[in-house]
């Protein structure tokens, strides 16, 4: 079952919302829905105790990823 | 919890006839305990014929056969946020199972008419020993596994990610996903968790073609 909500969100952040649903081909409810997998994702390693690494292309840089 | 999704015909190749088959979102005690009790055996009983006559897991199409599938089964119930998990039920049986993903690293696609686009990953497939070519001389139904083939394009479909769906396959399964399914062959992984295995992907300019040609 699925369950319907509203988001408030700034001009900032709905054009940004907007922007990835364009590029990803994704409704809004789609988009949403994947960035808190990821999210949830991500979090569920920091409380296992894992560290997570973003890597530059070239791989000349490597910082360690921070969530609030 | 278990739902019925679908009923789907498969090809009974004893009898000729085709039967109904259910295809079923989760499982429940009775497919973990057909996967034990009936799937598990007869893997082992093949597994060790096989060793005896020098014949490879690959030659027998049973590479899985030694997978722990009730923790890996459990480990996706723990997870309904990422994971699906779905079973083919047909003639009072487990036919074939599996498990996708839907958000982690593996989702995101290789292919070049899309890099990085989201996707459904297979994280795995099986089919029961008594479906499979070569583990058994008379192999009973046909179908299983491009009917849960079918089933995670859907939810990639569903999921608004066109269809577009990844493997890593074992080297027993590559000429099926190539051939049979008509997936996109990435090549072999030569680094990370699927380090060794051959990576395939369904893009979204197949799947039209996937979904319409009767098999």
């Amino acid at each position: 079952m699925k369950r319907t909500m509203t988001l408030n969100l700034t001009e900032a952040e709905m054009n940004a919302v907007e922007q990835m649903c364009e590029q990803k081909g994704l409704s809004k409810t789609a988009l949403v829905r994947q960035s808190l997998r990821l999210y949830k994702s991500v979090d569920d390693r920091f409380s296992r105790g894992d560290r997570v690494f973003v890597e530059s292309a070239d791989k000349s840089e490597k910082a360690e990823l921070m969530v609030l | 919890m278990k739902q019925l999704v679908d009923q789907v015909l498969l090809k009974n190749r004893v009898t000729g006839e085709f039967e109904v088959a259910e295809l079923c979102h989760g499982i429940d005690e009775t497919n973990l305990s057909h996967i034990e009790g009936r799937w598990r055996p007869m893997f082992e009983l093949r597994r060790a014929q096989a060793k005896a006559s020098g014949e490879s897991m690959s030659d027998i199409n049973a590479e899985d056969g030694h997978w722990n599938w009730g923790s890996k089964v459990l480990a996706a119930i723990s997870d309904p946020f990422l994971y699906d998990i779905f079973a083919l039920e047909c003639g009072g049986n487990t036919q074939a199972l599996l498990l996708t993903c839907k958000g982690s690293t593996d989702c995101f696609s290789r292919h070049p008419e899309h890099p990085k686009a989201d996707m459904v990953y297979v994280e795995f497939l099986a089919t029961a020993p008594w479906n499979r070519p070569r583990l058994v001389a008379e192999p009973i139904y046909k179908g299983a596994g491009r009917v849960l083939i079918g089933t995670a394009v859907s939810l990639s479909l569903g999921e608004e990610f066109g269809g577009r769906i990844g493997l890593h396959s074992l080297l027993g399964s590559e000429k099926f996903y190539r051939d049979a399914i008509g997936m996109t062959d990435l090549g072999v992984d030569v680094d990370g968790p699927h380090k060794g295995l051959r990576y395939f992907e369904l893009p979204e300019s197949q799947v039209t073609d996937f979904l319409t040609i009767q098999h």
